[in-house]
């Protein structure tokens, strides 16, 4: 049974007033109306850091009540930064079964109103206690992760800089995104260390934000063709290599099987760069370049909007700003939004038949990916 | 550089022989439970380092986290005392709670 992506409502991402539940609604009205206000008969959310400090356990009633969806049933879902693409998954599944007809996928998040420190210890929530109890943060992490990309593959930290500066490139076309200024390499190369040998600009920001899809049964340009999981040690000592991460390998495996399409049918990609390096890690972990070589991909200009293979024309993670949970679904939102032909002016050059979306919990402890095409029923 | 005679205890599973840092309780590799303790030399090599400069509450700035390799391809993470290693240095590690410490070892005389 077929499922498609009906309407897209990319929120506003960046440092907003309202609260968890405004950003949702803004995001799925924005959705809703998009298919006429067409009955939803289920809802599935996911936010990372509901929990805890926003004391927003019942994100799921409180969203139905909002927008009027008491009829529809419910699953929240929570795979920390991986949120969003885990909501898409569930739906797609769902859907599937035939027991539901159109399901409103919502994924928000609140971070600004709390300190640096506050959100960077909720965020290891999502690392292994021991290695968090050695003081390792999530950007701690990725650097380390950041290294021994380019000690294998001989790489200087300007590959670093020139991953934000085409995030940030791209951004600047998206209205959703936090960032709406481009940068120089210098300006990356000059901004303060985090953690080497990552800098600030190197690092997603913390952000305010939702996105929402509404996904029905039947096919249009946005079909989903296949989709894929993967998992991998959260604890990062028991991995062999840190410079591929098994959990999008799984997922990009299963999800190229599923859709029957292969990496070289990939026309447009939207991948989880929380960390700018990662963006290589996740092409070619996707196969959307030879291993140790997207750099080079980049530097050749193949992942701009007429490149031969978008990757981010959103601006990615780095460019969007990072609420949490809502990154994994914009990721899914974007490609529908570039195969539907209503990416405006962050749309790639030629109309993708075939899109690939990755998001990642984590450091890559449970990855998504979903392949979205032409339906051809 | 020598065996300084300290060791570290880590694990090593009966069913697939994997070698692995202690956890909460089945081999990393195979699931297995059937796993015992193995001590092995505590010097490492640093595999990677960092220094965060806005490390997680509690910690001083900056700290240093570096992933260590010990024998039998144990992986660790340890925190660094004293300057920050540069892949491929030899570190002495020793346990402290639940946490590993390095310090890099002393130049020769």
């Amino acid at each position: 049974m077929s499922v498609h992506v009906a309407s897209v409502g990319m929120g506003k991402y960046g440092k907003r007033p309202e609260g968890l539940i405004d950003l949702a609604a803004e995001a799925a009205n924005a959705a809703l109306e998009g298919v006429g206000r067409r009955p939803i008969d289920l809802l599935v959310a996911g936010s990372m850091l509901a929990h805890g400090a926003h004391g927003q356990e019942a994100l799921l009633p409180r969203l139905a009540a909002r927008l009027g969806l008491e009829a529809a049933s419910g699953f929240r879902v929570d795979s920390a930064s991986g949120t969003g693409g885990m909501a898409f998954h569930t739906a797609v599944v769902a859907l599937e079964t035939g027991r539901f007809e159109r399901a409103l996928v919502v994924a928000t998040e609140k971070m600004t109103d709390r300190t640096t420190a506050t959100n960077t210890k909720e965020l290891a929530a999502s690392l292994d206690a021991s290695e968090v109890a050695a003081g390792a943060t999530m950007p701690g992490l990725a650097a380390i992760v950041t290294q021994r990309y380019l000690e294998r593959f001989h790489r200087s930290t300007a590959i670093c800089d020139a991953a934000t500066v085409h995030a940030r490139a791209m951004s600047v076309d998206n209205p959703a995104a936090h960032f709406q200024k481009a940068v120089t390499p210098e300006e990356v190369a000059k901004s303060r260390l985090v953690s080497t040998p990552l800098r600030l600009l190197h690092c997603s920001a913390i952000s305010d934000g939702a996105t929402a899809v509404v996904l029905e049964r039947g096919t249009g340009p946005a079909t989903v063709l296949g989709i894929g999981q993967g998992f991998e040690s959260v604890r990062l000592v028991d991995r062999d290599d840190l410079t591929t991460f098994a959990a999008t390998r799984v997922a990009a495996q299963r999800a190229y099987q599923n859709a029957k399409v292969g990496p070289k049918e990939v026309d447009v990609a939207e991948v989880h760069d929380a960390f700018a390096p990662f963006v290589y890690i996740h092409m070619e972990d996707l196969g959307l370049s030879e291993v140790g070589q997207a750099p080079d991909a980049f530097e050749r200009g193949e992942v701009r909007r007429d490149g031969r293979i978008p990757v981010n024309p959103s601006g990615g993670v780095i460019g969007r700003g990072h609420p949490v949970a809502a990154s994994g679904l914009a990721e899914d939102a974007e490609v529908a939004l570039q195969l539907r032909g209503e990416a405006g002016a962050h749309a790639v050059a030629r109309l993708p038949k075939v899109g690939l979306a990755q998001a990642m919990s984590g450091i890559a402890s449970h990855n998504f990916v979903t392949i979205l095409g032409r339906g051809g029923e | 550089m020598t065996d300084n005679g300290e060791s570290i205890e880590v694990r090593r599973c009966d069913s697939c022989g994997a070698r692995f840092l202690p956890n909460d309780g089945a081999c990393p590799r195979c699931g297995s439970t059937r796993t015992r303790p193995l001590a092995v030399p505590a010097l490492g090599t640093v595999l990677a380092a960092t220094e965060m400069t806005s490390p997680a509450e509690g910690w001083h700035a900056p700290h240093r986290l570096a992933l260590v390799e010990m024998p039998e391809a144990v992986r660790l993470f340890a925190i660094v005392d004293g300057g920050l290693p540069a892949p491929g240095t030899v570190v002495a590690v020793r346990r402290e709670g639940e946490v590993y410490r390095a310090r890099t070892e002393p130049t020769a005389g």
